[in-house]
């Protein structure tokens, strides 16, 4: 869209404004049955940790903690620098400071996905793939899997969240952004992305005490 | 819209983001410290408490629901409350069923039982 076009809303709303609305509300409801899944979960571990605590804290030791608390710095950074390139979307006019702290957030979270490659790379080292390559340590017992079947199966859909954040995130910067569409007259798109991406964070402040923190002591 | 100004994304400045984000990383150290403390049940107590902490400062400030229009908490109210009840209604399963949580042995033999059996 030239960026001298005005923008009009679609048909069905009244206002610009409330079509902004519309959108995030949606995501809202998306991010509630999301709540439910991840919760589910969450809730699965919680029963298997306190079926199994000492095979899971034996099992736990074996996480590596570096890359999981660096992958929360950078996540958390993620979500700080997309909230400032909605806010520079909501003020400036030229698109150049929200280009740019988007740019920053997509190479966060590839680098994110980069640490976790990596934290796998180790973990088929340490063997601790249920069914691929998997070798009971002592202390785990049998119950030890089960962690490391919540370990793949949680982080896998995390990362698979983030990598589709990713890929909102470029199709605004190569589509939306370039064709002129988001601008401080209607920036709802980036923001209901923005909502979706902090979510995506907020699930990893949870698997971040379930998986690092466990049998440190 | 009613966004709260302080975070309305139209005349925000970046500083109570910066906070909420330097508040978060500080927190998530102190987590990280307690799980090295030796606490035994309140290790976790702690760390999921200040996850919790943690997210409600994501979704006030950098998901906006601080003054956002009611239907925004109607979701976010009624995504908590599902979990209430998925949890609550778990729960009062597990803990009616006879030895649960089992103790180390019986919960190892009964894992065991169910591998012998496949």
């Amino acid at each position: 869209m030239p960026a001298d076009t005005e923008l009009m809303p679609e048909m069905q709303y009244a206002t610009l404004a409330q079509q902004g609305e519309t959108a995030q509300f949606g995501m809202w409801v998306f991010l509630t049955q999301e709540t439910i899944f991840f919760g589910a979960l969450i809730f699965t571990y919680f029963l298997y940790r306190t079926t199994y605590p000492h095979e899971f804290a034996a099992a736990a030791k074996d996480a590596v903690l570096w890359c999981g608390t660096l992958n929360f710095v950078i996540l958390v950074t993620s979500s700080l620098t997309m909230v400032l390139a909605i806010n520079a979307a909501a003020q400036d006019v030229r698109p150049n400071r929200m280009v740019r702290w988007l740019i920053m957030t997509v190479v966060l979270g590839c680098l994110f996905l980069v640490v976790k490659g990596y934290e796998y790379y180790l973990d088929f080292q340490d063997k601790v793939v249920p069914v691929v390559a998997f070798e009971v340590k002592p202390g785990e017992g049998s119950a030890g899997v089960l962690f490391w079947v919540f370990y793949w199966v949680a982080t896998g859909l995390h990362a698979i969240h983030l990598t589709i954040g990713i890929g909102l995130v470029l199709y605004m910067l190569l589509w939306r952004i370039r064709r002129g569409e988001i601008s401080p007259a209607y920036y709802a798109p980036l923001e209901v992305v923005g909502i979706y991406w902090s979510f995506v964070d907020t699930v990893w402040l949870f698997l971040y005490p379930c998986i690092y923190l466990v049998g440190r002591s | 819209m009613t966004i709260g100004p302080e975070i309305d994304a139209r005349r925000a400045g970046a500083f109570p983001f910066v906070v909420a984000w330097i508040v978060i990383l500080l927190t998530a150290g102190i987590s990280a410290w307690t799980a090295f403390l030796g606490l035994g049940v309140w290790a976790p107590v702690i760390q999921f408490g200040i996850a919790l902490f943690q997210t409600s400062l994501l979704f006030v400030l950098f998901m906006r629901l601080k003054g956002a229009p009611s239907l925004k908490w109607v979701c976010a109210v009624s995504g908590f409350f599902w979990l209430l009840f998925l949890y609550g209604l778990s729960m009062t399963d597990y803990a009616n069923r006879q030895g649960w949580p089992p103790t180390q042995a019986a919960g190892r033999s009964q894992l065991e039982s169910h591998q012998d059996d496949r």
